[in-house]
C-alpha cells in the first residue's frame, strides 16, 4: 500500500508529470472510456499547471487546435471531435481559451466566432424560469445557469442573456439552511452551493446570500479527517476542497474552516510516487480530482501555488486581466 | 476520469505482457463499435441494427452523453414510423413497446451506475416522450412504474442525490398526469416519515419532509391553527430523535423548524403568520429543552450552537439583549471554542460581533 501518511511536502514536479503525460496514455482502455471528458479534462489539467507554475506545460497551438476541432457549427464545443454540442464542454473551451490568451482565434479560424458561441449559451436559457439547460435535449441543472454566466462574463457578452431572471432562478434554488440545490426543491449540495453563490458573484448580487447562515453549513462541511464532504454525513472528498472552499471564500468565510487541516487532508489524498490527487488518501488518481486539489490549496495560499480565482476556478491573474477589459 | 473509492494499490501493480495485449484487444474492440455506430448515425441509419449497436456502446461506457443522443434520434425516428405506418391504436402499442423496451434497457445500468447523470436524463426523456405520445392512461401507467423503481433506488442507497431528484421529478408529472390532479404530497409525507424511521441520519429525507409540509400546508389552506399544531407536533418529533444529539442531520432539521421564528425568514417557513409574543414563548421553551439536553452530552458542540443561535434570534425578536442572556451566550461560546477548533474562527468572529 502506498505511503499516505507521513508525506506532507506537495511533489509540485510528479504532478506536472502526471498531467502533461495524460494525452499519452492510449494504450490504456480508460483513456478511451473518458473520451466524453477530453476537452473538461484539458480546461482541469491546463488550469492545474498554471496554478502549478507551469503555464507552458502543454503546447499552445496544439493545444488550441484541438479546442476548436471541438466546435459546431452551432457554436457550441462538444467533448471531443465528433460528440455532440453541450454546455459543460462549451464553458470549458472559453476557459481554456481564455487562458491561453486565444479567445482571438475563434474569428479567425473558429467553425463560429465569439459572438456565436455567445448565442449557442444564450439559447440555452429558458425564458420564463431564467434557468438553463445543457442542451438541446433540455436537462437542466445550475451547473449550467453557473458555467454560462462564467463563460459569457469571460467573452464580455453577458448581455446577452437575462440576468436578473436567472438570479431569481438561483434564489428559488436555495433552502432553510441558507445552501441551493440543483433546482427548485432540492437538498443543498456543496457542488450546487458553488455554482449558485459563482452565478450571483458574477451577476454581482452576493448581497442576496446569507452568508452567516451558508457559511455556517459550509463550515460544517469540515470533518475531522480535515477534508470536506458535500452534505451532511458523508464522507469527506478532496474535491470539495474546491466547492466549499471556494463558496467560503467568495462570502468572505474562509477563515471559518481550519486551513491547515484542510491542507494537511488534500495532501494526503496526493500520489507521491506518480503524481496526481485521488478522491481520498490511498485511492486512484485522476486529473479532476488533482485541478480541485490543487486549486483547493491556492485558496489556502499555500506555497508556491499561484492565486486561483474562487469565482471562475482560474489563475487570478489571467481572469483580473480579462474581466478589466 | 473522475473516480471515486477505487483503491491506488489495486490497480498500481505492473502489468504483464498478456495483460496488456488484452488491454489492447479491449480498446481495439471499443474503438470499432465506436466508429461503427458513427457511421451508421452519420448517415442516417436509424435502425434496429443501430440501435443493437448503440446499446452495446452505452453498455461499455454509459457516460458517453453524445451516444445517449443518438439513441434518443434513434428511437424519435422508430416513433415517427410507428406513428405514420399504423392505424391509430396499433400505433401507440408500437410506441409503448418501444418506449417499455427501451426502460427496460435501462434498469442494468442504473443498478451499476446509479451516479451517472447521463442515464437518468435518458430515461426522464424517454418518459416526456411517453407523456407526448401515448393515449393519458397508457403514459400514466408508464410514470406509475417509476415511482416503484426510484424506491427501490432509495432502499439501495438511501442519499443518492439523482435518486431524490428523480423522485420530485416522477411525483410532480404523476400529479400533473392524474385525471383529477390530486396532490401526491400526503403520500409522499408518509414516504417521507418511513425513510426518516428506517435512518435517523438520512438529512435527504429530512429535507424532503420539509418541502412536503409546506406544500400540505398551502394545499389544504390550513388554517394558522393548524399550522401550529403541525409545528408542535413537528418539534416534539425532533425533540425525540434528538435522543441523539450528536447526529448533525437532526440539528439541520431542528434548524429548519427554528426558521419560523425568525421574522426575516418565517414566510418561507410552515407556520409564517405568528406572532412576535408567540416566537418568544415558543424560543424561549426550545432553549429550555435544549439546555436539558446538555446533562450527559456537555461534549456536544450542537447543543451549545443552538442555545447561542436561539437565544441571540429570541433577544432579536425581543428587541433587547439582556445581560444575563449575553453572559449565558459568552459562557455557551468559550465551551464552544473548545469543542470545535475546527471552526475556531468562525466563534472568533462571532465572539467580535458580540463584543461590538
Amino acid at each position: 500500500m502506498p505511503n499516505t501518511q507521513s508525506n506532507q511536502t506537495l511533489c509540485v514536479q510528479k504532478h506536472v508529470d502526471y498531467i502533461k503525460n495524460l494525452d499519452s496514455r492510449r494504450e490504456e482502455l480508460e483513456y478511451w472510456l473518458t473520451e466524453h471528458l477530453r476537452l473538461n479534462g484539458l480546461y482541469w489539467g491546463l488550469t492545474a499547471l498554471h496554478l502549478l507554475d507551469c503555464p507552458e506545460g502543454l503546447p499552445r497551438d496544439a493545444t488550441v487546435d484541438f479546442v476548436l476541432s471541438c466546435q459546431h457549427e452551432s457554436g457550441g464545443f462538444g467533448a471531443a471531435p465528433g460528440h455532440d454540442a453541450h454546455m459543460l464542454y462549451t464553458v470549458s473551451a472559453v476557459q481554456v481559451l481564455v487562458t491561453l490568451d486565444a479567445v482571438d482565434e475563434l474569428d479567425k479560424r473558429g467553425r463560429a466566432n465569439k459572438q456565436k458561441v455567445a448565442s449557442y449559451i444564450a439559447g440555452l436559457q429558458d425564458g420564463e424560469t431564467g434557468s438553463f439547460m445543457g442542451d438541446e435535449w433540455g436537462e437542466k441543472d445550475t451547473r449550467f445557469l453557473y458555467g454560462a454566466l462564467n463563460a459569457l462574463s469571460l467573452l464580455g457578452l453577458l448581455d446577452t442573456v437575462d440576468v436578473p431572471r436567472a438570479v431569481a432562478y438561483v434564489q428559488q434554488c436555495e433552502n432553510l439552511d441558507g445552501g441551493y440545490g440543483i433546482c427548485p426543491g432540492a437538498e443543498s449540495h456543496a457542488g450546487q452551493v458553488f455554482t449558485c453563490v459563482g452565478a450571483l458573484a458574477i451577476a454581482q448580487r452576493l448581497d442576496l446570500v446569507n452568508k452567516d447562515r451558508l457559511g455556517g453549513w459550509l463550515s460544517e462541511r469540515q470533518v475531522e479527517e480535515g477534508g470536506f464532504n458535500g452534505r451532511p454525513e458523508k464522507l469527506p472528498d478532496a474535491c470539495y476542497s474546491w466547492w466549499v472552499g471556494a463558496s467560503l471564500a467568495m462570502i468572505d468565510r474562509l477563515h471559518w474552516i481550519d486551513g491547515s487541516k484542510l491542507a494537511a487532508f488534500i495532501l494526503r489524498c496526493q500520489d507521491p510516487e506518480n503524481g496526481g490527487f485521488g478522491d481520498r488518501p490511498g485511492n486512484v488518481v485522476d486529473v479532476f480530482h488533482t485541478h480541485f486539489s490543487v486549486a483547493g490549496l491556492s485558496l489556502l495560499g499555500f506555497d508556491g501555488i499561484k492565486e486561483v480565482d474562487p469565482v471562475y476556478c482560474m489563475p487570478k491573474s489571467i481572469t483580473a486581466k480579462y474581466l478589466s477589459r | 476520469m473522475a473516480s471515486h473509492g477505487i483503491p491506488r494499490y489495486s490497480v498500481q501493480t505492473e502489468k504483464s505482457e498478456e495483460v496488456r495485449q488484452q488491454e489492447l484487444r479491449k480498446i481495439e474492440n471499443y474503438r470499432q463499435i465506436d466508429q461503427q455506430v458513427r457511421e451508421k448515425v452519420a448517415e442516417h441509419q436509424y435502425t434496429p441494427e443501430t440501435l443493437q449497436k448503440i446499446s452495446e456502446l452505452l453498455s461499455k461506457n454509459p457516460e458517453y452523453y453524445t451516444v445517449w443522443n443518438h439513441r434518443r434520434r434513434v428511437l424519435q425516428h422508430e416513433f415517427a414510423q410507428a406513428v405514420a405506418s399504423c392505424v391509430e391504436g396499433s400505433a401507440s402499442d408500437r410506441v409503448a413497446a418501444l418506449i417499455k423496451d427501451d426502460l427496460q434497457f435501462l434498469i442494468p445500468l442504473l443498478r451499476s451506475f446509479p451516479k451517472c447523470y447521463w442515464i437518468w436524463n435518458y430515461r426522464m426523456w424517454l418518459l416526456e416522450e411517453a407523456k407526448r405520445l401515448l393515449p393519458l392512461p397508457v403514459a400514466r401507467r408508464f410514470w406509475q412504474e417509476e415511482l416503484g423503481l426510484v424506491g427501490k433506488m432509495l432502499s439501495l442507497d438511501s442519499r443518492n442525490f439523482h435518486g431524490w431528484g428523480y423522485r420530485r421529478f416522477v411525483v410532480e408529472s404523476l400529479e400533473h398526469l392524474a385525471p383529477g390532479k390530486e396532490s401526491m404530497a400526503p403520500a409522499e409525507f408518509e414516504y417521507a416519515k418511513k425513510m426518516i424511521g428506517a435512518n435517523l441520519s438520512n438529512f435527504s429525507a429530512w429535507h424532503y419532509r420539509t418541502k412536503l409540509i409546506q406544500r400540505l400546508m398551502d394545499e389544504k389552506l390550513a388554517s394558522d391553527e393548524e399550522r401550529k399544531k403541525m409545528l408542535d407536533d413537528e418539534l416534539d418529533l425532533i425533540h425525540r430523535a434528538l435522543i441523539d444529539p450528536y447526529d448533525q442531520s437532526l440539528w439541520f432539521y431542528h434548524q429548519n423548524l427554528m426558521c419560523t421564528f425568525d421574522p426575516s425568514i418565517a414566510q418561507h417557513t410552515m407556520a409564517p403568520n405568528l406572532s412576535d409574543a408567540e416566537r418568544v414563548e415558543y424560543l424561549r421553551r426550545e432553549i429550555d429543552e435544549i439546555q436539558e439536553m446538555l446533562d450527559g452530552a456537555e461534549d456536544c458542540k450542537y447543543i451549545y450552537q443552538a442555545l447561542i443561535d436561539y437565544t441571540l434570534l429570541a433577544t432579536k425578536v425581543e428587541g433587547t439583549m439582556h445581560s444575563e442572556d449575553q453572559q449565558q451566550i459568552m459562557g455557551w461560546l468559550s465551551e464552544l471554542k473548545k469543542l470545535d477548533p475546527l471552526r475556531r474562527g468562525r466563534w472568533l468572529d462571532f465572539e467580535q460581533q458580540l463584543c461590538r
